[in-house]
């Protein structure tokens, strides 16, 4: 039609490329995971380390959900049940898994996955580390199938009414685990391995929670997740899913229009939501060694909703730095427990009321106007220095 | 049959609570177009309410003589009024600055409004966070047994004053002027401003009116259950006062009659489904049939369709 | 090109459009006028598929695009600017448009996470194709500010870069002129000149300036109360004692 848009469809895809910006973000995770296990963990303590792995998980649970309540402007109040799918896919994987494999539901971790303090050695992966990493994947994946499936309606649902179905999907999550039947013990471990894996699959504690499963979820581990988290975040972000996302939360009805398919584009922010929630699920019962749906009721939803809403519906720096925050603040006030939620909600509040769109709205911490005046010549104050 | 008859009748006295909540649920989502989160709050803060109310007159406590009507009435009036004016000042505070704020902010403040009540009632100097018995203002044996089923004096108690209220409310909505501003208010909010009506006073009354038969239900909840010891911080209250929301949505949101016959519906539901399949599950039911009703009749029972205007 | 045959919709007992029909060819500039609530937006969301015509059919360059969801209505060809400017107001003027482009590329998750080369290419293709559209609409210097904050008239502007950027084969402007001041509208006349030119799309055009309408469009509708009292070049449409009675009767 018009010389504007030929560029655009005579495209051709340079093949060079694709494996380093496909690859840098594993090594980033790597590297960065590493250096918080092997070089910061021992320096701070166990306790500091502790709080620093509840950090890291919650920075997994905020920014993916951030990607269907920031980004697409829907309202999800279900991430706990979809981690708590992811946990317990993961936890039974490993904890069966083991016992099929081997015998017994003791860790057979390498390096990485050593839970105690104190110098290590022997080999970097054990062999439990694959069932480990497998099973975070497959209880993503789960939890993905069940993003989609809660995704759908999404369409015909307008903001609260998605709210509460979400809501009331993570009741049901929680009511049927729940409804699970009684764990084989570890004792009995023969048993298991006899039992064909469909009977197995049924067998997660009931209302008592899945327990005593091998414990693998280390800082590594944890900071490598929430590193590709990030990167996956943002760089649907900054692409044309990002916008079309971001387009849908503006202005359902223009974007329709611009031919952004809304049930696509919905369908998928849960999708991918749901998938870092269940690996997140995965990485908290593999660290706790347990899982129970009742303590991934709403109330837990509700706490990764405030941290998305404090730190800006759409941001990823604003919701990792929300995450930290309000992940250390609770340890830092223990003494004054009673009070810590009442302080959220008057927080919730009064941001709304205050500030609607959080700390940094859509924007990220290095758009705001501090870090971009050192660059730019056309700079107020601070071109004044010599 | 037995079973049945007694099942229909659990069903109807719980389901009746439940209206009462999703009448207020229903009438804020009319005008303001939004779920006010902390109206399950205000329903348990009912059910506190009563508890401290009849502390304080002495009513229901163990070993006390047995509790007149009247003063049993007197209860409800004073758990009515005080959850009345909790609502009056939520509305104020919390939500009249968001009035032109996008529905998601509304929703959230609503949660953190919820989330303090909550809270707050756990505070030692409040309500305090150990269980406390709920006081027997009522005679609880057996009132009458017909076909097997038990009917005790709480729950005709119950049902009586359940359906007093909702015959007031359509009086009030249906045959008074302010409810006929109301339904303006809820029709066309810049119309009914342009044509004179305080727009301000109306929704405030719409709080006031559907915080008191949120409290309304909480003390027919204490009726019901009545000797029990209940905690402050218990999810089951927002479970509650969730499953009322779903009436209110199963029934056509908006909609005051809608609200009765879905909470009716819901009650009978979670008990049949109780009874006669699993009681695992209970929680679930209520849920299962909200995403039904919202994928095949998402405007509910006794809702309109609207469509959106570009 | 745009070929609509007795389209109608009713709203409760209202009869918002009512068996309405048009046909413009490649290349056209057509109008749509008439009193307040006459029912014109209502045929934009009508052809556009924000609502289903309860009868009649509508296509686009000989595809029928009669019920299909709005988003397909615009991989069709038909693209649209809106009278209650709808732009994604906390989005750069950059991003406004490139969703516009957004229509006409590839875009698989897979791609996107894993930042292809085919991706990478295509967004530096569709980021310059904006900026040049945005060049011609005189925004380039804005391109980084959020869509709410431009003025007034640049928004407007700015809705029909947008709604160009998904290469549309008929483009539909809502009253464009809509709170502009003379000299911006002679400027957006020329503009709408221009785009039919360059870009080769047909247009058909709501407005409510005389001005505007009857100097740029071919041939011009005319509605009242849903239905089209009268069709013809200006001059006839001027002339119509229906049309005049319509206007005047409802001053
Ligand atoms: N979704 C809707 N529901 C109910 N009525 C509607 C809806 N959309 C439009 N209408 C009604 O249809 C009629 C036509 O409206 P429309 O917006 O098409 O008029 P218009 O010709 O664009 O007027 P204007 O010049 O003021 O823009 C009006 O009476 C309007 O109130
Ligand atoms: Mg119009």
């Amino acid at each position: 039609m018009s010389k504007l848009f030929e560029e655009t469809r005579s495209l051709k895809a340079p093949v060079w490329g694709v494996i380093p910006r496909a690859a840098w973000p594993l090594v980033v995770a790597i590297a960065i995971g590493a250096l918080i296990y092997f070089g910061v963990s021992p320096l701070v303590g166990g306790f500091v380390s502790k709080v620093m792995l509840i950090v890291g998980i919650n920075i997994v649970l905020a920014v993916s959900l951030n990607i269907v309540n920031g980004y697409t402007g829907q309202f999800s109040m279900g991430h706990a049940g979809f981690m708590a799918v992811g946990g317990y896919v993961a936890a039974g994987i490993v904890y069966y898994g083991s016992i099929k494999l081997w015998g017994s539901a003791d860790p057979a971790g390498g390096i990485l996955s050593i839970v105690q303090e104190g110098p290590k050695s022997g080999p970097l992966l054990g062999k439990g580390d694959f069932l480990f990493v497998i099973s975070c994947l497959i209880g993503g994946l789960v939890a993905a199938g069940a993003g989609y499936v809660v995704g759908l309606p999404s369409l015909r649902l307008r903001g609260d009414y998605l709210a509460i179905v979400t809501l009331g999907f993570g009741e049901i999550v929680r009511v049927i685990l729940q409804g699970s039947h009684d764990q084989i013990q570890p004792w009995k471990a023969a048993d298991a391995a006899a039992m064909p894996v469909y009977e197995l699959a049924w067998k997660l504690g009931g209302p008592k929670g899945f327990n005593l499963v091998p414990t693998y979820t280390t800082l590594f581990w944890v900071y490598f997740w929430a590193v590709l988290t990030c990167i996956a975040a943002y760089r649907l972000k900054s692409s044309s899913s990002g916008r079309a996302f971001l387009s849908i939360r503006e202005d359902e009805v223009a974007a329709q229009a611009m031919g952004v398919d809304l049930t696509k584009y919905k369908v998928r922010a849960f999708v991918f939501s749901s998938f870092f929630a269940g690996v997140a699920g995965g990485l908290y019962a593999l660290d706790i060694g347990a899982i129970s749906a009742g303590d991934l009721n709403f109330i837990k939803s509700f706490d990764i909703i405030i941290m998305v809403v404090l730190g800006g519906l759409g941001s990823i720096s604003g919701a990792v730095l929300a995450a930290v925050i309000l992940s250390i603040l609770p340890e830092a006030l223990r003494d004054f427990q009673s009070y810590r939620l009442i302080v959220y909600a008057l927080l919730l509040i009064v941001i709304m009321i205050v500030r609607p769109q959080g700390l940094f709205g859509v924007r990220e911490v290095w758009d705001l106007k501090i870090f971009k005046r050192r660059g730019g010549g056309l700079g107020g104050s601070a071109g004044g220095a010599p | 049959m037995t079973q049945f008859l007694q099942t229909l009748f659990d069903g109807l006295t719980v389901g009746s609570l439940y209206a009462l909540i999703a009448l207020g649920y229903t009438m804020v989502y009319g005008i303001l177009k939004f779920i006010n989160f902390a109206h399950s709050d205000v329903f348990a803060l009912g059910v506190w309410m009563t508890i401290v109310w009849s502390k304080w007159l002495g009513l229901g406590q163990p070993g006390a003589a047995p509790t007149p009507w009247y003063m049993g009435a007197l209860v409800l009036v004073l758990a009515m009024a005080s959850c009345g004016l909790v609502g009056f000042v939520i509305e104020r505070v919390a939500y009249k600055p968001l009035r032109s704020a996008p529905r998601l902010n509304v929703l959230i403040t609503a949660i953190g409004v919820s989330l303090l009540l909550q809270n707050t009632g756990q505070l030692k100097f409040v309500f305090g966070p150990y269980p406390k018995p709920i006081p027997s203002l009522i005679d609880s044996t057996e009132l009458f047994s017909m076909m097997g089923v038990s009917v005790r004096m709480a729950d005709v108690a119950v049902i009586g004053t359940a359906a007093a209220l909702m015959i007031a409310m359509q009086w009030l909505i249906f045959g008074t002027k302010l409810g006929a501003a109301m339904r303006a208010v809820s029709f066309n909010t810049r119309n009914a401003s342009l044509m004179g009506i305080n727009v301000d006073l109306v929704i405030s009354f719409t709080f006031v009116v559907g915080s008191m038969l949120a409290a309304a239900a909480g003390f027919l909840y204490a009726m019901k259950y009545e000797g029990q010891a209940k905690q402050t911080a218990d999810s089951m209250w927002v479970m509650l006062g969730l499953k009322a929301f779903v009436a209110a949505v199963v029934g056509g949101i908006g909609n005051v009659r809608g609200a009765v016959i879905g909470g009716l519906l819901i009650g009978l539901i979670e008990f049949f489904g109780v009874s006669y399949l699993s009681s695992h599950y209970r929680d679930a039911y209520v849920f299962a049939i909200l995403i039904l009703v919202l994928l095949l009749r998402p405007e509910g029972v006794l809702g309109k369709a609207t469509v959106e205007k570009v | 090109m745009l070929d609509v045959r007795g389209i109608s919709i009713a709203f409760g007992g209202l009869k918002a459009v009512q068996d309405f029909s048009l046909s413009i060819p490649r290349g056209g500039l057509y109008g749509l006028i008439g009193p307040n609530g006459a029912g014109k937006t209502t045929c934009f969301n009508l052809l556009t598929g924000v609502y289903t015509p309860s009868e009649g059919s509508i296509a686009v360059d000989g595809v029928d695009v009669t019920g299909l969801p709005p988003h397909q209505i615009a991989v069709a060809g038909l693209s649209r600017t809106f009278q209650n400017i709808r732009l994604f107001g906390q989005l750069s003027v950059l991003d406004n448009v490139l969703l516009g482009l957004h229509l006409r590329g590839r875009h698989s998750l897979a791609s996107t996470l894993l930042r292809t080369g085919f991706h990478v290419s295509q967004e530096r293709a569709m980021a310059a194709v904006a900026m040049r559209l945005l060049e011609t609409f005189g925004l380039a210097n804005r391109a980084e500010e959020q869509g709410k904050n431009l003025p007034y008239g640049d928004q407007r502007r700015l809705e029909i870069a947008r709604a160009l950027a998904t290469e549309p084969k008929v483009l539909l402007l809502d009253e464009p002129a809509a709170g502009m001041n003379p000299q911006e509208k002679k400027a957006l006349r020329e503009l709408i000149q221009r785009v039919r030119q360059e870009f080769g799309v047909t247009i058909l055009l709501i407005e409510h300036d005389m001005g505007v309408v009857m100097n740029i469009c071919e041939r011009i509708t005319v509605l009242n109360f849903g239905q089209t009292i009268a069709a013809g070049t200006p001059d006839e449409v001027q002339n119509d004692p229906k049309v005049i009675e319509a206007y005047l009767g409802t001053e």
